[in-house]
């Protein structure tokens, strides 16, 4: 019994160590920095509210917040209705025609968001490829220049990289509902809404809520699509954040704005961590 | 007879279906074709129209050697970042095979660097090691930012495959006088070897598409993705897209060898 105790401390001490002193403690020191004060001469420690008060007092903050939380609450519903009938109609195949979808559903899953950010450069720019065959059937003679550096296409943007992490938890989800239970409602007569309303959404809730928290919490924290894609009226919060870091000097003030989008991230786990664990958020409503 | 009246709506709704879907993977798939495509043309200006195939744009990113080292840097932090995640959570999944107290405070802290958001995830790394006077680099910073982001994802990979595992098998060993570390080493390895080999070739592709972690604790080193960044926002070079389809087929195919040994591991236990 002893050992076995000994066994368990050392398998878990590797791990845990390492999370506690790069993840943990850092964090910690986040939250701390977060009442310190930074001025051109650097940031010194103090504890003062100042950063707090600075982003609650000015409207362009906290607007700036609710923007991006509006975008990260369209975007999910938007990856929601994209996602559901493509993990409906994958769950309803079989063999190797199965097989093929799914991989052809989740390859782009691996790849660099940074890329798939990129992509809509040349498509939408003036040289792109819209663009480029409007003016050579002749539709328009001068390139668009609306078609980039909007809050449109940072909705598109993130639509296009977050939305196979709708599609994962929505499709295992539709995996493990009995198709018998849908040809009883058809044979006794149910109309499609029906078995989509009375059928399908309750027994998928889990892997709808599961896709939901990841892509609300990636939107919100998105930085490389409101960067590359938004422009200046595209800007969200988490380009304020890195602002602090990349270009100004505030390191306070950016601890402060990190708590902040931390904060409410963390909110939506505790509240929604209700209805589902979320390890079942990251496994995809797998467990 | 009602079966056969019922089957007219659902026909429809097969056909909008299957548009749907062919709609959904067009979408999806165009963009990377396109971006494939003009990494082919023979303009220095990154878009169309297309004056013809060329391969010199993979030639100059190549033959960039800032570029390659960005490159070799990605692949070698890659390779180092998925063994050390890959064997933390490996002892970890271990360790949660038994019951103990605190389990679900313990996961929650393994699962904590995906809650985190990533920004601020690269953020804590900066102001610590800042603190701490570690200057950043590819080697020490970077190669922590992304053994925390990597971590979680290999411990949740892993965990079901352990979890799913018919511990009488092992218990038959220790009956008949396998130490623990034999067993460990003859019987438990060997089965969930492939599903090891699965997650560090997934650890692997999400390290080697980091970016938002990365930016923050880089220093003055490159990694592909950043390079690729810089090479955006500084000037839109006419070699991205060739590099673009560089860092696709590479972390993909990683991901699609990933996939077979994992469907492999299934099938076997």
């Amino acid at each position: 019994m002893k050992r076995g105790r000994l066994a368990l401390a050392l398998l878990l001490a590797p791990g845990l160590l390492w999370l506690m002193a790069f993840v943990m403690l850092p964090l910690g020191f986040l939250v701390v920095m977060s009442f310190w004060s930074s001025s051109i001469f650097g940031t010194v420690p103090d504890f003062t509210l100042s950063n707090y008060r600075r982003f609650f007092d000015n409207p362009l903050y906290t607007e700036l917040l609710l923007k991006t939380l509006r975008i990260g609450i369209i975007t999910t519903l938007i990856s929601a209705v994209i996602s559901y009938p493509i993990a409906y109609f994958i769950s309803r195949q079989s063999g190797w025609r199965k097989f093929a979808l799914v991989v052809l559903l989740f390859l782009p899953f691996w790849t660099s968001y940074v890329v798939r950010t990129f992509v809509w450069l040349p498509i939408l720019g003036r040289n792109g490829a819209i663009n480029q065959a409007l003016m050579s059937i002749g539709i328009i003679d001068q390139p668009l220049e609306w078609l980039l550096y909007n809050e449109g296409i940072v909705y598109l943007g993130l639509v296009y990289v977050y939305t196979l992490f709708m599609t994962l938890p929505i499709y295992l989800s539709l995996e493990k509902v009995d198709p018998r239970l849908i040809e009883a409602a058809v044979d006794l007569g149910a109309r499609p809404l029906d078995i989509f309303l009375r059928i399908l959404l309750p027994l998928t809730w889990p892997g709808i809520l599961s896709g939901g928290i990841m892509v609300f919490l990636l939107t919100v924290s998105a930085y490389v699509t409101p960067q590359l894609l938004g422009g200046p009226s595209g800007i969200m919060f988490g380009n304020l954040i890195a602002a602090q870091y990349l270009t100004g000097n505030n390191w306070a003030f950016g601890a402060a704005l990190s708590v902040v989008l931390a904060g409410v991230v963390l909110l939506l786990l505790l509240v929604t961590g209700r209805w589902v664990g979320i390890q079942q958020v990251f496994s995809g409503g797998r467990s | 007879m009602s079966a056969g009246l019922a089957a007219r709506p659902y026909r429809a709704y097969k056909v909008l279906l299957v548009i749907y879907a062919v709609t959904f993977f067009v979408a999806l798939y165009a963009p990377l074709v396109t971006i494939a495509v003009l990494s082919f043309n023979d303009s220095s200006i990154t878009g169309f129209p297309f004056r013809g195939f060329t391969t010199r744009w993979y030639a100059s990113a190549l033959g960039n050697p800032q570029l390659l080292s960005a490159f070799l840097n990605s692949v070698l932090l890659g390779i180092v970042a998925a063994v050390m995640a890959t064997t933390l959570a490996l002892l970890l999944a271990m360790a949660f095979r038994r019951d103990f107290r605190m389990k679900g405070a313990v996961l929650n802290l393994i699962l904590a660097p995906i809650v985190v958001p990533g920004i601020v995830g690269g953020i804590i790394l900066l102001i610590f090691f800042g603190y701490l006077g570690m200057r950043p680099s590819l080697w020490s910073t970077v190669l922590v930012a992304h053994v925390n982001w990597v971590l979680p994802f290999a411990f949740l990979t892993l965990y079901p495959r352990l979890h799913g595992f018919d511990s009488s098998v092992e218990e038959a060993a220790m009956d008949l006088g396998a130490r623990r570390h034999q067993v460990f080493a003859y019987i438990v390895f060997p089965m969930i070897r492939p599903a090891v080999i699965a997650t560090m070739l997934f650890s692997f592709s999400l390290s080697f598409d980091e970016f938002i972690r990365t930016i923050f604790v880089i220093g003055f080193d490159r990694t592909m993705p950043i390079q690729f960044w810089t090479m955006i926002i500084e000037e839109l070079a006419p070699e991205l897209p060739a590099m673009a389809v560089m860092i696709i087929v590479i972390s993909s195919v990683t991901a699609l060898i990933g996939f077979a040994l994992m469907g492999k591991s299934t099938r076997r236990s």
